[in-house]
């Protein structure tokens, strides 16, 4: 027999419904809970008002990286065209003017870093890629891609106990509570 | 939304404006607008001198396009909202309409433009062809103007004449039926799905009408002041400023509206997010348009393209253009950015009227310019020489901006007022009052 230690990531909780979720999740917010998350097989409007979110900060990456795209392409196409082998085109002027030449570009260039901004940058805040979740551990959890609601409040959430945050599962309408456990090696 | 909007939230009878509360103010406007009108037609046809006649021509046509744009706007959104089976506007929907139904009346103010008095100091190639006189205006323009003799299958009197008929009763026909399919709705006892099915398949061969108004009144009332320029991208660039700044009018009205008491549960921050995003979407496609517009312009260098920007890159007026770039587009674009922002109907209604703030130095720029070179050419005598500007012509400016805009306000108030203010038996009130995006 093998001893493997087990620790425990918290319990998960099933809901009727997405309405049923919704309201639940209401109510886990206002008990002050910080490290839980909701699973639903589907996007539920209104959802991360109801379980307390804030605004995600990736806009003001997204900004910034958009800015940074648009001063790359203006400096290179500046330094290249104007600065370093100012080329006549047309006879269009070879200073500040010529800006519009460069438009194209700096537009190009503030869409590809705002994209790879977004892409990267919620990889980075849901800490993807991972090769595994401490929830695949339980038998149930495979249906939250198909009919399954489910709460997991963790067990490193301050105000997490082993009976009163069952029994406030329970009180909120959830059932199938179960106490998952990760395994350590 | 503080709670989910059930029937008994919607008013059964419909959210109707207490018509005597504007009464004062519909008066007011309707007393501008009569003298303004007045003043107008005396001095577009010539009672103050030639002088005045001329250079009250270009602001009246600049008052006029600008006014309608917003009213063709306001047509747009409630056709784009029933062909696209929108269910996110439908409280604020009746404002659309409110808004496009002034498109009639306000029409009516382009009326002047068919005289000769007015359109001589206008549209040059007209000059032309009535020079004609007896003789056949083709073999006239044969030997004029050989541009004009290859314009001639578009550029003709009759025609034009004909296609202002065309613009003023095809989109009054579309928005008036649409809104009639519409209000009839609000008393019907059994309100079923009919109306609205109706109102989906009527607005898609219309939004072909609708899409020939914009193009066609944009080449004939803007792009006719100098029959030498063109450019393909006209239509779309003034579709773009109207679609902006009429919904810019109709985030007004909404705030207004509110502030008064009415589209209460209907209406909420959720319904103000999505039509300050739509501005925001508009601001990036008007300066898109735009610069597209300029760049290919300004690349290719063909001398009958580029009279456009030599005229309003002269001067001050270079100042105003390189200000629609930054005020036109910058700034708003980085203000629209907040969330937060577009769901406050008051910092919103800020922006709106900056906007419309913008689309008016937009619009004096794409017309005002015209005036000193055309009126120069025609009449220096008068008008002075060919200059950038005409010195003391602003006043009259201000007066068509006003007359105009007090008439276009007192049809709006009044249209308001006619019916409900939402669709109060429209089958998806409940879906738009409970929007969450």
């Amino acid at each position: 027999m093998s001893t493997t230690r087990k620790r425990v990531y918290g319990y998960l909780a099933e809901f009727k419904s997405a309405s049923a979720l919704y309201k639940a999740a209401e109510k886990v917010r206002d008990a002050g809970f910080r490290k839980w998350d909701c699973y639903t097989p589907y996007p539920v409007h209104g959802l991360d008002a109801a379980m307390g979110l804030k605004r995600s900060i990736l806009p003001w990456f997204v900004f910034f990286g958009g800015i940074t795209g648009t001063a790359t392409a203006f400096t290179l196409a500046y330094v290249t065209q104007v600065i370093l082998y100012p080329t006549v085109v047309q006879a269009k002027p070879t200073n500040i003017f010529t800006i519009p030449a460069f438009f194209p570009v700096m537009f190009e260039l503030t869409i590809l870093f705002s994209g790879f901004t977004v892409l990267f940058g919620l990889l980075g805040l849901m800490q993807l890629p991972r090769l595994n979740h401490p929830l695949f551990a339980s038998k149930q959890f495979h249906r939250a891609t198909d009919d399954g609601f489910f709460i997991a409040i963790e067990a490193r959430d301050e105000k997490f106990s082993p009976q009163a945050t069952r029994d406030l599962l329970a009180d909120i309408g959830g059932e199938n509570i179960e106490l998952v456990e990760e395994e350590q090696d | 939304m503080s709670h989910h909007v059930t029937s008994s939230d919607i008013a059964i009878q419909g959210d109707h404006l207490d018509n005597s509360k504007v009464s004062t103010i519909k008066t007011i406007l309707l007393i501008i607008a009569g003298v303004g009108t007045v003043i107008s037609l005396l001095g577009l046809f010539g009672v103050f001198g030639v002088w005045f006649q001329g250079t009250f021509a270009y602001s009246w046509v600049f008052a006029y396009y600008f006014f309608l744009t917003l009213s063709i706007g306001g047509v747009f959104w409630t056709l784009l909202h029933n062909v696209s089976n929108s269910g996110w506007g439908t409280s604020v929907r009746r404002t659309f309409e409110n808004l496009g139904s002034t498109f009639p009346w306000v029409f009516l103010f382009g009326i002047p433009l068919l005289f000769p008095q007015v359109n001589q100091y206008l549209f040059e190639w007209m000059n032309i062809h009535r020079d004609a006189g007896h003789h056949s205006v083709i073999d006239h323009l044969h030997h004029e103007d050989h541009l004009l003799y290859n314009k001639h299958w578009f550029m003709n009197i009759p025609f034009w004449f004909g296609r202002f008929a065309f613009y003023g009763i095809g989109l009054t026909l579309v928005i008036w039926f649409l809104r009639k399919l519409s209000t009839n709705q609000d008393t019907d006892p059994i309100p079923g799905v009919e109306n609205l099915f109706r109102a989906r398949f009527h607005s898609t061969y219309t939004l072909i009408v609708f899409a020939l108004t914009i193009t066609f009144t944009g080449f004939d009332f803007l792009m006719g002041l100098d029959y030498k320029w063109f450019s393909t991208m006209w239509g779309v660039y003034l579709f773009a400023g109207s679609a902006l700044n009429s919904m810019a009018v109709i985030v007004l009205v909404c705030t207004w509206l509110k502030s008064k008491g009415h589209l209460q549960h209907v209406t909420g921050s959720e319904h103000f997010h999505i039509m300050g995003k739509l501005m925001f979407a508009f601001t990036t496609f008007w300066a898109y348009i735009a610069f597209s517009q300029y760049f290919l312009i300004w690349y290719a260098n063909i001398t009958e393209e580029t009279s456009y920007f030599l005229i309003r890159n002269t001067g001050n007026w270079n100042i105003g253009m390189i200000c629609l770039v930054f005020l036109h587009f910058v700034v708003p674009f980085i203000v629209l950015l907040q969330a937060w922002l577009k769901k406050n109907p008051k910092y919103l209604s800020i922006v709106a009227i900056y906007t419309l703030c913008m689309h008016a130095l937009d619009h004096y720029l794409i017309t005002i310019p015209e005036r000193g070179v055309s009126l120069g050419r025609i009449n220096h005598e008068v008008f002075g020489d060919i200059a950038p500007a005409i010195p003391g012509a602003f006043w009259g400016d201000i007066l068509a901006f006003v007359t105009i805009g007090a008439a276009f306000l007192f049809v709006l108030l009044r249209a308001l007022g006619q019916h409900s203010l939402y669709p109060n038996r429209d089958p998806r009130i409940l879906e738009s009052a409970n929007l969450s995006n």
